[in-house]
């Protein structure tokens, strides 16, 4: 289990996270919502060991990520997959793929790349192993770095607004590998602005604002008029989104 | 009697001066390499108090005349430590330091130019610092840094010329000695030059041929 506990994390004067606490337990589809600046991608920054906190803790599966050894194991636990890729862009799209679970996890080469090829393929890209990441589309980046991810056999999948640098078709191919990953029971954290998506995929929605989590309710009860869009904020937030039903 | 022409063995004594040189040069560029991409990635996880230390240095050796560095490696050393160095082993020193000065800085330059965004994503797949620098950082700061390590390669190649004054037997010894025997600098000189030139080429086509190796193997070097 991700557990955050009232973590606080400040830029100079400015709180980007204000006490925020969440659990992601193993199966959960857990989608965090928020204006842009609202802490959202911070707080997978503090997850994943990037950011240092001001306050509170983060434990994966009972690792304290404040604690550098027990980051290093933590970080073997879940992997990341980021707004702008962040793809190698030195290796092949294979080698992205086999590098951590080489060098990281000390997993022979030939089983590594026998996987890596199979990930390859499961999202259209079997004939894109050899290519740069800089001959791809963003959408076909984007699917390289979900198979990066999903290499090193994370027990957490942290998603950090994965489709907010592509087009709706380079976004709805990316989504409907989301789609299937949580069919299969994926563990997620996922931070997006695709409401409708994260309606269909999420088993609990979370809502920051300015750095405060103020509603953390099961997908069906967020969007019930009595409960999570009762609240003032989440409703003024939806209404902006694209109306329901018009996306994929 | 002054025997003032040219001789078979004056070729012999251009090439034993030609192989000092290149050599002196080979060896004080590896070591120079070495340490000076060390220095550059320890400034880069900002070590630190020997981060802070190491760039002060450098920083004295790049801006101080390789000669001065000589005489004082050369000079003042042994009469700090009352023990005499070899002209070999001063020019050996000053050169190797005097290069990874300038490696240093081109190395930090290549290593500030990998994307912040790559290094993140190592991290959180869990690289260590060596892991980071050997798969992610090491190969495409190389890449940055090719074309400036080549030109500083034909510099510091030229300033070896400069270590003869301590009487180091390289190719401008030689020529300084040929000179005063045949009495003919402009015939001297100009042979001494054009082997220094083809030396020098011969250097820049290789860092070409490096270069289109590396972009060979990463063909869109938009990075």
């Amino acid at each position: 289990m991700i557990a955050v506990e009232g973590v606080v994390k400040r830029f100079g004067t400015q709180t980007v996270l204000d006490g925020v606490s969440l659990t992601v337990a193993p199966g959960e589809v857990v989608t965090i919502l928020g204006s842009s600046g609202s802490g959202k991608s911070t707080l997978i920054r503090c997850i994943n060991g990037l950011e240092r906190l001001d306050g509170g803790r983060i434990t994966v599966d009972g690792l304290d990520v404040a604690n550098p050894r027990q980051l290093a194991q933590a970080r073997r636990l879940s992997a990341t997959v980021f707004q702008l890729f962040n793809l190698y862009p030195h290796m092949t799209v294979l080698r992205n793929v086999t590098l951590a679970p080489e060098v990281v996890l000390k997993r022979p080469e030939p089983e590594v790349a026998a996987e890596a090829r199979a990930l390859l393929a499961s999202v259209g890209l079997a004939d894109k192993a050899d290519a740069y990441p800089a001959q791809l589309s963003g959408g076909q980046r984007q699917r390289v770095g979900i198979c990066r991810a999903l290499a090193m056999n994370p027990r957490y999948l942290l998603l950090d607004e994965v489709t907010s640098a592509l087009d709706p078709e380079m976004t709805a191919e990316v989504l409907a590998i989301l789609g299937r990953l949580a069919s299969q029971g994926t563990t997620m954290l996922f931070v997006t602005h695709e409401v409708e998506f994260a309606r269909r995929i999420s088993t609990r929605i979370v809502f920051l604002d300015q750095g405060r989590l103020i509603v953390d309710l099961p997908t069906a009860d967020f969007f019930d008029p009595a409960r999570g869009l009762a609240h003032p904020r989440i409703n003024q937030f939806l209404s902006k989104m694209t109306p329901v039903g018009e996306r994929p | 009697m002054r025997h003032t022409g040219f001789t078979v063995h004056d070729g012999l004594l251009l090439a034993q001066g030609l192989g000092v040189s290149l050599g002196l040069f080979a060896g004080t560029f590896a070591l120079g390499l070495v340490l000076g991409s060390a220095a550059a990635v320890v400034r880069h996880f900002r070590v630190p108090a020997l981060g802070a230390a190491l760039h002060a240095g450098l920083e004295l050796l790049r801006n101080s005349p390789v000669l001065v560095q000589l005489f004082l490696v050369f000079f003042g050393i042994p009469a700090l430590i009352h023990q005499p160095l070899t002209p070999v082993v001063a020019a050996g020193v000053t050169l190797s330091a005097n290069t990874a000065a300038f490696v240093y800085f081109i190395a930090v330059a290549g290593l500030d130019a990998v994307g912040r965004d790559q290094v993140e994503a190592a991290r959180v797949y869990g690289f260590s610092r060596a892991q980071l620098v050997r798969h992610i950082l090491a190969p495409q700061a190389a890449a940055f840094a090719l074309g400036p390590l080549v030109g500083l390669a034909v510099n510091q190649l030229q300033v070896t010329s400069l270590v003869s004054v301590i009487g180091v037997m390289d190719l401008t010894k030689a020529g300084d000695i040929l000179n005063l025997r045949t009495l003919r600098p402009f015939a001297v000189w100009t042979m001494v030059g054009a082997l220094y030139f083809a030396a020098a080429k011969g250097l820049t086509l290789l860092g070409h041929h490096w270069e289109r190796r590396l972009r060979a193997h990463a063909p869109p070097l938009g990075f």
